[in-house]
């Protein structure tokens, strides 16, 4: 290995590894626990501590073995597929079944979840009221929580919330590792600006119709978590809808392209956090002094965020997700984490090693109550 | 570039505080004039309430709100609290005028609804459904 | 009124980034100042109003005429508005589309002072698949007072991005802008696509 290359490298001892691990498993235990550990309940204690262990031996592995992404992916995938089941169950539990019906609707009692939060704008600014059917405080996924959980993440991670917080994308960043080598590969760069026509279209129809259309009409992970039970032509098409576009955006394209389809070409939130971007203080940044243009970053990037010629320019776009995954690919080391302002080479570790803690603490924790409620039931199953 | 690195530390420092303030901000961001469900989205407010034998009906204000000003066509939303009868069939003065405006049966076993308008303002039946405490209905009015 | 408004909002944006580029030069070409733009551009954007008008009646009566049954009415507006969406979303997708505009006739208007005029009229006349959808709109709504009100909702949306002409100028990345416009026009497109669709099926299933 090249001496500059070995000086660049994010690998660390087995002890340093620890140490850098502690403070993270410190907080994550106490927060995990509320402060007051409960070990009365045997399923329970055990889904604790192994979701707690889990994580904390991801955050230990991205250390030690220097690598980001396919660990986060671990994470990230794992919060999606739990976060589905855990929706379901909460559905079935209270409604017996996993569609809901205008009743629900009527009683305010839908879940809120972050993708809703672009159809919220106008209504609020313009009605001084909110158009989603759920609880402000209080009850299952309240929308002041959520909202507020992802405000703090963006401003912090910017659009770094699309590959460590969100709870969806999840799904098509697994589909996107499917194959080794995409069957698709020409594809037109203009359709990443598609997340903001989307926004456009469902910020007005939202705001006109003073209903979240997106969540009505177009939702791709209701086909995984909940939709409105179907009693007639438009019931029909809205479900016809929701599962086509899970299946062609989340599934087939994913696997085909080894993009994050739906996140790239869909959601309305991605093109709110793409602007988010513009105010984190952490991002990729491109060392033009070691890169020698071999472009494997460009094909890595599961979100169309970099091209050849941001990497001719040395600087990674603002649609980034600060996944990782071009820095584990980069065979010179020559992309890594960065500070606003700090010239790219310098003070790589430490920007790393700061992103790295405040973005797996906000995934960690986030994630950790549907991946204990998923453990626990499958220690329930044996128990 | 000291100004990012600041920036960074901020960030971490807000990230480390973020869950364990999180009870207290999202109480504090609920308090938010912006904060409280659209008319349209939880029925509107509540004008008149009638208890009946088992159960009782809840007649909420007229909701005509758009983005900017009043839509001329909206909805009053009416619900049945209770233990439900069979068939319920209800004279309905939403205006608060004296005279009634609308008659709904409803046979529930059936969720079959007829609605009979006795005011040119009301239309159809926009929703009707069960719910955790009873019966709940949209009927579509002019303004 | 609403989906009109949106659809005029959706495709207003390529219908500016594509014609704009020979509206503008027109409107500005040789003005003094903001003023003389602000009365021209009101002028364009008056007659583009009556030219809606008169639409939305000749569409409104053409439609009494043709669509004599509620479920012939199901049918026939389902399938139009299933044609002239997918029309839409092909604009919307195609590669091959040349930002042509209608308005370039206007090369041949010698009077100054009717070029507004003129645009307006050549620019609201462009029979665009947005416009035959709202044509299509407005022929088959109950009262005359609907149909008018698709066109002006129609008329809203379009015009909402004429104001900001003055500046036109000073928008940078105008091609993202396009890009985001005409995907926004194709969105619009599947939502009429699915509309023409429910009303189709509706015809079947309770016609
Ligand atoms: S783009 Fe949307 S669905 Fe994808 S990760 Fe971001 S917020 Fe989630
Ligand atoms: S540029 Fe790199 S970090 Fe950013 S989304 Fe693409 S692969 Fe992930």
């Amino acid at each position: 290995m090249d001496e500059a290359i070995k000086n660049l490298t994010m690998r660390k001892s087995f002890g340093k590894s620890m140490l850098y691990t502690l403070p993270m498993f410190l907080l994550t235990f106490i927060l995990m626990t509320g402060g007051r550990p409960d070990f009365s309940d045997r399923s329970g204690t055990i889904a604790l501590l192994t979701t707690f262990l889990g994580l904390n031996i991801l955050y230990f592995l991205m250390h030690y073995t220097g690598k980001t992404d396919k660990l986060r992916a671990i994470l990230f995938i794992v919060f999606a597929l739990t976060l589905s089941f855990t929706l379901i169950k909460n559905t079935i539990d209270i409604r017996q079944t996993m569609t809901y019906s205008q009743g629900d609707i009527l009683e305010c009692n839908m879940p809120f979840c972050h993708l809703v939060i672009p159809m919220l704008i106008l209504p609020a600014a313009f009605t001084q009221s909110i158009i989603y059917p759920g609880s402000i405080l209080g009850g299952f996924a309240s929308i002041s929580a959520m909202v507020v959980l992802w405000l703090a993440a963006s401003v912090i991670l910017g659009r770094g919330f699309c590959s460590w917080g969100c709870f969806y994308g999840g799904w098509d960043d697994g589909f996107s590792r499917f194959r080794k080598k995409p069957a698709i590969r020409k594809i037109s760069d203009s359709w990443k600006w598609m997340p903001f026509a989307v926004l456009l279209m469902v910020a007005l129809t939202s705001a006109l119709a003073l209903t979240p259309t997106y969540c009505d009409w177009m939702c791709p992970f209701k086909a995984v978590t909940e939709f409105e039970e179907v009693t007639g032509i438009e019931s029909a098409a809205k479900a016809g809808i929701f599962i086509s576009l899970f299946g062609g955006f989340v599934v087939v394209l994913p696997v085909l392209t080894k993009k994050r389809t739906q996140c790239s070409y869909l959601c309305p939130l991605g093109a709110i956090n793409t602007l988010s971007n513009k105010v984190s203080p952490f991002i990729v940044k491109i060392d033009k002094q070691i890169c020698n243009d071999c472009y494997k970053c460009v094909q890595a990037c599961p979100m169309f965020a970099l091209t050849n010629d941001d990497v001719k320019k040395g600087s990674v776009s603002i649609f980034c997700t600060k996944c990782g995954k071009c820095i584990d690919a980069c065979p010179k080391q020559a992309i890594h984490y960065g500070i606003v302002g700090v010239p790219a080479n310098r003070m790589v570790k430490f920007s790393r090693n700061i992103f790295l803690f405040v973005s797996f603490l906000f995934i960690a924790i986030f994630a950790s109550g549907s991946i204990i409620t998923v453990v626990k039931s499958f220690v329930n199953l044996f128990i | 570039m000291t100004a990012g690195l600041i920036w960074a530390l901020c960030c971490l420092i807000v990230m480390i505080m973020l869950y364990f303030a999180l009870g207290g901000l999202s109480e504090g961001f609920a308090k938010l004039p912006f904060m409280k469900l659209n008319p349209n989205t939880n029925g509107g407010e509540l004008a008149q309430q009638v208890v009946m034998d088992n159960c009782t009906l809840m007649i909420r204000k007229p909701v005509f709100d758009g983005l900017l000003r009043e839509r001329n066509k909206g909805f009053v939303q009416i619900e049945w609290k209770g233990d439900l009868p069979g068939k319920i069939n209800d004279t309905i003065d939403y205006n608060m005028d004296s005279s009634p405006d609308f008659v709904i049966g409803i046979i529930v076993p059936e969720n079959q609804v007829n609605l009979v308008a006795l005011n040119p303002k009301v239309r159809d039946v926009g929703i009707s459904t069960s719910t955790s405490y009873g019966w709940a209905a949209r009927i579509n009015i002019d303004k | 009124m609403l989906d009109s408004f949106i659809l005029g909002l959706s495709s207003g944006s390529t219908c500016l980034f594509t014609c704009g580029m020979v509206i503008f030069p027109y409107l500005m070409a040789g003005t003094a100042g903001t003023r003389k733009i602000i009365t021209d551009l009101s002028l364009f954007l008056l007659t583009r109003f009556l030219v809606y008008f008169i639409l939305a009646t000749l569409a409104f009566y053409f439609g009494k005429v043709i669509f004599t049954s509620p479920v012939f009415r199901n049918y026939i507006s389902g399938i139009l508005y299933m044609l002239f969406s997918g029309m839409l979303i092909w604009y919307a997708i195609s590669r091959s589309r040349k930002p042509d505009c209608p308005a370039k006739i206007v090369e041949t208007v010698h009077n100054r002072k009717l070029v507004p005029v003129f645009l307006g009229v050549v620019n609201s006349l462009g029979f665009c698949p947005a416009l035959m959808l709202i044509l299509t709109k407005s022929a088959t709504e109950g009262t005359i007072v609907q149909s008018y009100l698709a066109f002006l909702g129609f008329f809203a949306g379009t015009a909402l991005y004429f104001i900001p002409v003055p500046l036109a100028g000073k928008i940078r990345r105008k091609k993202v802008f396009e890009t985001i416009g005409v995907m926004a026009t194709g969105i619009a497109g599947i939502i009429f696509m699915i509309k023409g669709l429910t009303s189709l099926i509706g015809g079947i299933i309770y016609g």
